[in-house]
């Protein structure tokens, strides 16, 4: 208690002797020089502190900030551009739904890509509560580079639709998607598939290494790549192309 | 504060920021995935990537919990540990900063395995994640070997 900082009245310092004063101002002085230190590091401390503070609200702020304008470009990413569709339907194409609708919507999918198998579940949907005004166009757009059986696939829908069955293909080569995408070599999975269906197993096997058959796949392929398509699926709504809905419910907004 | 729990110099200011910004960049790509995720979006296929197959394959979820989740809590836990460093200078942050990476990077490798030899498919942000993991892990690995025992003597 000693040390403490001691105030003195004028009074009081008339009555303290010499060498007392001097000792007492020494003490002061040390006191003062103390004192100064101490308000010091709280001067020191109270900047460190408003320093970390500021340092944990641009932290936090990055953190938020981040998290916020990812969600917010997600959600509205646009995927796309706004091709042009350059081949119009031809009585080649594979459709679904009435001829002349309002709505033709052509999809550029491949079998192997999940995404597509997901669209099919909604395009499935689509048809089925606007079929009167919409018309479904398929076109085969196989990405060879990542997904190996996806030409064959494409090649097997060809065949059955030989025999007027691709639609039945179709949907039986997405809903196995997973069983035969990841087989070396699906030749027997599909010819199973094509017998299930009630195809000509023979011609089937005769048609799916047709040239002709190869030349249909083809021809789709060429016709996405000349429109400078780059993923599946691609969508084109009356001749446009469309950004690739979320959701059933875009779907549905689009077709109405 | 003791002695030993601050800094030494040995501890390279270079590496625990790399460390940082790392961790920032691997957090902005796991929150985008799991957003992805989140928002129920269906990733297109492109001729360069393998799309979907890797972000809606059954490893792509723990139960419902989607492994971008978890990645977007790795990277955020360890660029806030590396930020706790910055500012504390108390070792015991870094070292857990520079562990934790080991972990994450076993993990990427179990990830790029699945993606390469079981799912036969690429996806391009899981494999940004997995090259920011693995530079996580080497950082940590650099920053534990620089200061050698000292660091494995903390507590």
């Amino acid at each position: 208690m000693e040390e403490e900082p001691i105030i003195h009245s004028d009074n009081e310092e008339k009555m303290i002797p010499q060498n007392q004063e001097q000792q007492l101002t020494k003490r002061e002085r040390k006191l003062l020089k103390k004192q100064q230190k101490l308000e010091n590091l709280a001067l020191k401390q109270k900047k460190q502190s408003q320093k970390r503070g500021l340092l944990w609200f641009f932290v936090s702020l990055l953190i938020v900030a981040s998290v916020l304008g990812i969600s917010w470009l997600s959600k509205y990413e646009t995927n796309q551009g706004s091709l042009p569709l350059i081949d119009s339907i031809s009585i080649d194409d594979h459709t679904k739904g009435l001829a002349n609708a309002k709505n033709v919507l052509v999809e550029y999918s491949d079998f192997q890509c999940p995404a597509c198998k997901q669209y099919n579940t909604l395009l499935k949907r689509a048809s089925d509560e606007f079929g009167d005004k919409t018309q479904i166009v398929y076109r085969h757009f196989p990405l060879k580079s990542i997904h190996k059986n996806a030409d064959l696939a494409a090649r097997a829908s060809e065949a059955a639709s030989v025999q007027g069955k691709f639609w039945e293909m179709h949907d039986m080569l997405f809903d196995n998607q997973e069983s035969w995408s990841t087989e070396g070599n699906p030749r027997n999975t599909f010819n199973i598939y094509a017998e299930r269906m009630g195809i000509d197993i023979e011609q089937f096997k005769k048609d799916i290494d047709s040239n002709e058959v190869k030349d249909r796949v083809n021809k789709d392929y060429v016709s996405g790549i000349n429109i400078g398509i780059a993923g599946t699926p691609t969508f084109f709504l009356n001749g446009k192309q469309i950004n690739t809905p979320r959701s059933y419910d875009e779907l549905r907004d689009i077709l109405q | 504060m003791t002695n030993s729990e601050t800094s030494s110099n040995n501890i390279k200011k270079w590496a625990v920021i790399t460390m940082s910004v790392i961790s920032f960049l691997g957090f902005l790509d796991a929150t985008y995935l799991a957003t992805e995720h989140f928002l129920g979006r269906i990733p297109k296929c492109s001729i360069i990537e393998g799309c979907g197959a890797v972000t809606t394959s059954q490893y792509a979820t723990i139960g419902s919990i989607p492994i971008a989740l978890l990645g977007s809590f790795f990277y955020l836990s360890i660029f806030i540990l590396t930020i706790i460093y910055l500012d504390t200078k108390k070792e015991s942050y870094i070292i857990l900063a520079s562990r934790i990476p080991i972990a994450g990077f076993f993990t990427s490798l179990y990830l790029v395995y699945l993606q390469i030899f079981i799912l036969k498919a690429i996806c391009l942000y899981c494999m940004g994640s997995a090259i920011c993991s693995t530079l996580l892990f080497l950082l940590g690995i650099y920053i534990i070997k620089n200061n050698g025992n000292k660091i494995l003597k903390i507590k």
